[in-house]
């Protein structure tokens, strides 16, 4: 019988020892703001800031130079150009307006002009100075600080959920 | 021996033998166990896995192999095994935030992940297989990864110049600049500039000793017997003064004439706003809130009157303004940009005696003052506190952390430092400073950035080196150019201030006769600007002479006055231009005519009487060619259209006088009043 003891002893001192061994990683879970390459603060609530990729980031920055003037009801420089003009172009993050459209449209929107597209003649053709990677970083910057917030629309393949 | 306890015998022996092998087995298949169970072969299986389970399975398992992936750049170090895990690092259609983080598609960057490798901008452990040891800083492996908040350190590496892609990099190093970091430390590409802290030389002639706290007794004694250059303070008649002094509306006519300088531009006063306190005004000088308690009203004088005779290196123009203006001024900034409270509780000084001077000039040795301000008789001490150069590649082991309770990383140590220099060691003799949380990220990504000098040849290829440019003519430009410091706020061929526009081909852009006008009487173009072009109350010779050498030499190729003649404008294609601006283009979207219009460019008013023909047309052409960093999109006009708008433009006019604004009546008042 004493074998049979010590032979189980030895079976578990092995499987404990071999499970012993095994390292246990720690996924660092972190705060997606210190995670994040920029944020910005929600323009409707100053109180959630969203994190921003880096193409977002660039897309913030694009924005801020080109953009903001007539996009937005505050600009760098104080009072904002949007009341000035007819028809009032849309906040960037007017969701209800410009979640509605395509990359692919506002791609050309941005890169064609308004009156390519047949909106107003105010918003001028950006093709011939910013590149399409510029212009689809403000899009994606405007897809990120969008409210209501922007759901892509589905593709093939990403039907793929992570647990 | 008997057969049965042979038997007993040879059943037992089995039994020992068989367990034996069992644990033999079991002990052999824990190494293949372990190898199968290793952490990098589960995540292989894992995004075999989900590759399947996806439509394009094809495309994401097109270079998949069971082993471990490695990008190897042996010039440039780099031994890369993150793509073991990380495999969906390149493709497109990964970039879903539904997918794992694990196997997520890298964002688009400007460098190829297969020609940099991923440890040069992440840090980290490049050849580790196990996750934490890849990611976080162990025993044996000490740099963990940099964390994403502060990843354009890394930029900052190779890119001595500044990038825009990088603005917290870019903000940190202007702030090491702007706070005199290299006063006291060695910092890579950051030089020790002109002025870092003022000559104190004379300073005994210039602040009113009472600021001190008891303690700095002896400082504030060393530094009152400062005056070795005897200089004389400007003195203006007595008599004269005593009719001045007489005018009740003394403060607020020096109020009003500190308003027409635009002193605001450069200097900034504290306001109430809606119960908060508020900074008004330009970074270029010091804050002016409470300084008429700190400055002598004789030295103020004479610093308005000739600030780069007092401190050659200054910043500050000088002004054209007359005796009687700056004498208002100058009560004004006395009576009013003062702190009754400032002086309480602060003792008396009387004539110092010997032992405070002594222990105060051991002070000021002993505290690094002598790293940034001057006095005659002491070298300015280099190097006070400790290199920097190579403080972004440090170790944790390489660190003191004193008893402070942080955790022990290089980023926390930084912060911590920053923060509090004497929290991670008590004998510290930084100052400590006042930071947001945005420029204490900002000024961490520029110590990051800083690694030393690159590991190898390939590397030191790779360094994008930032330009250093000067521009300081000579002859009669140069000497009214220095006198009123323009390149405090403008930019001359990549020299000069960010304040105002870049000047580096303003004889292409602007007629003459208008470089004159304006430069003795500066207007905005640009309603939305609160700074504005001080009002230096210029001679005609002056204003002739900075407008003779700028259409002379600040040119642009490609604006080029022979490629349009201004004669063969006719009213024909003046209408067709109007009707380009107002209908077609719409470019009273951002440009005002008349009364309307936005304001996002330049009011075009005057664009008749202000551009040359060759620079509008130029212009439209292309508009980055002449100014890369302009807002203006480049359109596609035609041939006829650039000239017909061209056209336009030069046609509109305006006088100078009639409109009534804030401006023109303060020039008014100003010619007025300035005694030239």
């Amino acid at each position: 019988m004493r074998f049979h003891v010590w032979i189980s002893v030895l079976l578990v001192v092995t499987l404990a020892g071999a499970a012993g061994c095994r390292k246990h990683a720690e996924t660092a879970k972190g705060d997606p703001l210190l995670t994040a390459y920029d944020t910005e603060v929600d323009w409707t609530d100053a109180q959630h800031v969203i994190p921003l990729s880096y193409e977002q980031a660039q897309g913030k920055r694009i924005f801020y130079q080109q953009c903001v003037w007539c996009h937005a009801d505050a600009t760098p420089a104080g009072p904002s150009n949007r009341s000035n003009l007819t028809p009032v172009p849309p906040l960037l993050n007017d969701g209800a307006t410009l979640n509605a459209e395509s990359d692919e449209y506002m791609l050309n929107i941005v890169t064609l002009g308004g009156t390519a597209m047949g909106k107003s003649a105010m918003m001028p053709p950006y093709g011939r100075m910013l590149s399409t990677g510029e212009i689809r970083s403000v899009i994606a910057f405007a897809r990120a600080i969008a409210q209501p917030s922007y759901q892509p629309p589905a593709r093939a393949g990403s039907q793929y959920s992570a647990k | 021996m008997p057969a049965e306890e042979m038997s007993k015998l040879t059943g037992r022996t089995r039994l020992i033998f068989a367990a034996s092998s069992v644990v033999f087995l079991v002990v052999l298949a824990i190494s293949p166990f372990k190898d199968f169970r290793r952490e990098w072969k589960q995540y292989k299986r894992s995004y075999l896995r989900f590759a399947q389970g996806r439509a394009d399975t094809k495309k994401l398992l097109a270079d998949y192999h069971p082993d471990i992936d490695q990008i190897w750049l042996p010039e440039m170090n780099v031994v890369d095994r993150c793509t073991t895990c990380h495999q969906g690092m390149t493709q497109a259609s990964l970039a879903d935030r539904a997918v794992p983080r694990a196997f997520r598609a890298h964002p688009p960057i400007p460098h190829n992940v297969r020609d940099w490798g991923c440890t040069v901008c992440h840090r980290g452990q490049g050849p580790a297989t196990e996750v934490a040891e890849a990611h976080e800083s162990t025993l044996a492996w000490e740099q963990p990864i940099l964390p994403t908040r502060f990843i354009q350190a890394s930029c900052g590496t190779c890119h001595y110049a500044d990038l825009p892609e990088t603005p917290q990099l870019t903000r940190g190093r202007e702030l090491l600049a702007e706070l005199n970091c290299q006063g006291c430390h060695r910092l890579p590409g950051i030089e020790r500039s002109a002025m870092l802290g003022p000559d104190l030389t004379n300073i005994g002639t210039k602040v009113k000793f009472r600021l001190s706290e008891t303690e700095l007794r002896g400082l504030s004694g060393y530094l009152s017997i400062q005056k070795a250059q005897a200089v004389v303070p400007y003195k203006i008649d007595a008599r004269v003064v005593g009719v001045w002094s007489n005018n009740p509306e003394l403060i607020s006519q020096g109020e009003l004439r500190f308003r027409q300088m635009f002193c605001s531009t450069c200097h900034s006063l504290a306001v109430t706003r809606a119960g908060e306190i508020k900074l008004i005004g330009g970074d270029i000088g010091p804050e002016l809130t409470k300084v008429g308690s700190k400055v002598n009203p004789d030295w103020l004088i004479a610093w308005l009157r000739d600030p780069q005779d007092y401190l050659s290196h200054t910043r500050m123009p000088r002004y054209g303004w007359s005796d009687e203006d700056l004498y208002k001024v100058t009560q004004y900034i006395t009576t009013k940009l003062t702190d009754s409270d400032l002086l309480t509780g602060v003792p008396q000084l009387g004539q110092p005696t010997e032992q405070e001077i002594q222990l105060g000039h051991r002070l000021f040795l002993e505290k690094g003052c002598a790293s940034c301000h001057s006095i005659q008789g002491l070298n300015p001490q280099k190097d006070f506190g400790p290199d920097l150069s190579a403080l972004g590649g440090k170790n944790a082991s390489d660190l003191e952390f004193g008893v402070a309770k942080i955790p022990h990383n290089l980023v926390a140590y930084i912060q911590a430092k920053l923060q509090d220099p004497t929290s991670v060691n008590a004998a510290a003799r930084m100052p400590q400073y006042n930071w947001n949380q945005s420029d204490l990220d900002a000024i961490t990504t520029a110590l990051l950035s800083m690694k030393g000098p690159p590991a190898t040849s390939a590397l030191e290829n790779l360094v994008v080196p930032s330009k250093k440019a000067v521009f300081h003519p000579m002859g009669a430009f140069g000497e009214v150019y220095e006198r009123y410091k323009c390149y405090t706020c403008h930019k001359f061929n990549g020299y000069g201030g960010d304040l105002a526009p870049d000047l580096t081909y303003e004889g292409s852009r602007a007629q003459r006769g208008w470089l004159v006008e304006f430069l003795k009487n500066p207007q905005t173009l640009r309603p939305t600007l609160i700074l504005r072009m001080p009002q230096f109350n210029m001679t005609d010779k002056e204003a002739a002479t900075l407008a003779d050498y700028m259409v002379m030499v600040l040119q642009h190729p490609a604006a080029n006055p022979a490629r349009i003649d201004a004669k063969q404008f006719t009213p024909a294609m003046v209408a067709l231009g109007k009707q380009l601006y107002e209908v077609k283009y719409q470019c009273q979207a951002c440009h005002t005519i008349g009364g309307t219009g936005g304001y996002v460019g330049p009011n075009l008013n005057n664009a008749g009487g202000w551009l040359t023909a060759a620079w509008i047309e130029a212009w439209l052409r292309n508009p980055h060619a002449l100014v890369p960093n302009t807002i203006e999109p480049r359109r596609n006009f035609t041939e006829d259209e650039v000239r017909a708008l061209t056209a336009y433009l030069m046609t509109l006019r305006q006088s100078i006088s009639p409109q009534k604004t804030a401006s023109t009546n303060a020039r008014h008042v100003a010619t007025q009043g300035s005694g030239r």
